[in-house]
């Protein structure tokens, strides 16, 4: 017994270590299980209040540029939609229809403006925290856009926080998106490295389309509604296996001067969930 | 006493530095500063080596919360831990304390840049090795290794420097 105590007292740094590696282990390939690791992750309030004074700092220095950015992109839209508006009482001889089709849009989502406090880009796997959370009406899977184009979907949830998997995260963020005005569809994927570049996976081989035209969200999931930009087309190459096409994005949202987003609810978004649900009950009872 | 707080100041300070400006640091795509290893590589001679791995881990966790990579670096920090306790004594003058404080004053800057250099770059190694887990381009992850080493060592000495004077 006194020899085990000995022992024991001789070598217990050598238990210590061995227990906290397993720890460390344990937190390293359990992180998947997202819903026991808030506490672990910049989601938890502590980090995220201290997160927030940084960003607000941050945000200070930063203000002119972004300005300068949404002023040009809003001066774009409204041009845009100026051009479109006109075309279509054109073409249709409907002065309304416009006006009827945004209060529409508008009914089916919620757009909840939030602040990233804190932003990664040096990984293979980056991740983005926000200031809202599940009290503000933000909810795992939302989309995530800022006025340039998409950032992400939401991953994880806390009160007043949210972790954000940006389009920057090599392993699990895959948006699906399609050529505007062409419709042929495709997965957005970056492989790391630059945070301006992005690739489009998948897009079939029929697909027409010509470099420096736009890559838009295509709105088959319920995360994004159709036709948030993602970046321009700069070069195609073949897929390895020759059976589709590979599209090397610019992506129009600038990640490393990233401040404020918006997260988007889809009211929808729980009924299909539900239908979903059912869907795979009914298979699976059978 | 004073011991623990000078240690407590500098954990505090590390693990700011590190969260708010260093991990945000992207030098050329490939390297980012890793400090807080200077914390575990500065644990005095007689510090019980229990006392230092739980320190470290600690250090790791805090570092790992904020950086969204938990237990990343709380491993690898364990593990350097350890390895300064044992390698710490390869590297002490004959006749020293007991509580030899690790430093370049006691130390010499030749012996201090190697023995800091070692730990560091064994840190870098486990951690990116880690973080990769795939090794899916190990030539990025190769380069990102040693430069971050390089520059983690550039950083240290510096504040040596600054100590040594005072």
């Amino acid at each position: 017994m006194r020899n085990l105590l000995d022992f024991l007292k001789d070598y217990y740094h050598w238990l210590l270590f061995v227990f906290l590696e397993v720890v460390s282990g344990f937190l390293l390939f359990q992180y998947n299980n997202y819903q026991a690791s808030v506490w672990f992750s910049s989601a938890n309030s502590v980090t995220g209040k201290i997160y927030e004074w940084t960003g607000e700092a941050k945000k200070f220095f930063t203000l002119t540029q972004t300005n300068e950015q949404l002023t040009r992109r809003n001066l774009l839209l409204e041009q845009q939609v100026d051009m479109l508006g006109r075309r279509y009482t054109e073409l249709t001889h409907d002065s309304t229809v416009l006006e009827r089709h945004e209060t529409a849009f508008l009914r089916q989502y919620d757009l909840i403006p939030a602040k990233v406090v804190d932003n990664t880009l040096d990984s293979k796997e980056n991740l983005m925290t926000i200031d809202k959370g599940r009290k503000d009406g933000v909810a795992v899977d939302m989309g995530v856009a800022c006025g340039n184009g998409v950032v992400g979907v939401v991953y994880l949830v806390s009160d007043h926080y949210s972790v954000v998997i940006p389009v920057l995260n090599a392993t699990s963020s895959r948006i699906s998106c399609a050529i505007r005005n062409r419709g042929s569809f495709g997965y957005l994927h970056w492989y790391g490295g630059d945070p301006s570049v992005a690739y489009v996976e998948d897009v079939p081989r029929h697909a027409k389309f010509k470099l420096g035209e736009w890559v838009v969200t295509s709105g088959f999931s319920s995360i994004f509604p159709s036709g948030v930009s993602v970046g321009k087309i700069e070069q195609a190459y073949n897929s390895r296996d020759g059976l589709s096409y590979k599209l090397k994005i610019r992506l129009s949202t600038d990640f490393t001067n990233l401040r404020d987003v918006v997260v988007i609810s889809d009211k929808s978004i729980a009924e299909r969930a539900a239908l979903l649900q059912a869907a795979r009950d009914s298979i699976s009872s059978k | 006493m004073a011991g623990l707080v000078n240690r407590l100041i500098m954990f505090v300070v590390l693990l700011l530095v590190q969260v708010l400006v260093l991990n945000h640091v992207w030098l050329l795509n490939v390297a980012t500063p890793l400090l807080y290893v200077y914390f575990a590589i500065t644990f005095p001679r007689n510090t019980a080596k229990g006392e230092v791995i739980a320190w470290c881990f600690f250090l790791g966790l805090l570092i790992d919360i904020f950086s969204n990579t938990p237990g990343l670096a709380a491993g690898s920090l364990t593990l350097i831990g350890m390895a300064q306790t044992y390698l710490l004594e390869l590297f002490v003058p004959r006749d020293s304390l007991e509580n030899l404080e690790v430093s370049v004053v006691t130390l010499g800057w030749g012996k201090f840049s190697v023995f800091g250099g070692i730990l560091t770059f064994f840190y870098c190694l486990v951690f990116f090795i880690l973080e990769a887990f795939n090794f899916f381009d190990w030539q990025l992850w190769i380069l990102r290794t040693i430069c971050s080493t390089a520059l983690t060592l550039v950083l240290m000495l510096a504040i040596e420097s600054v100590r040594a004077k005072r």
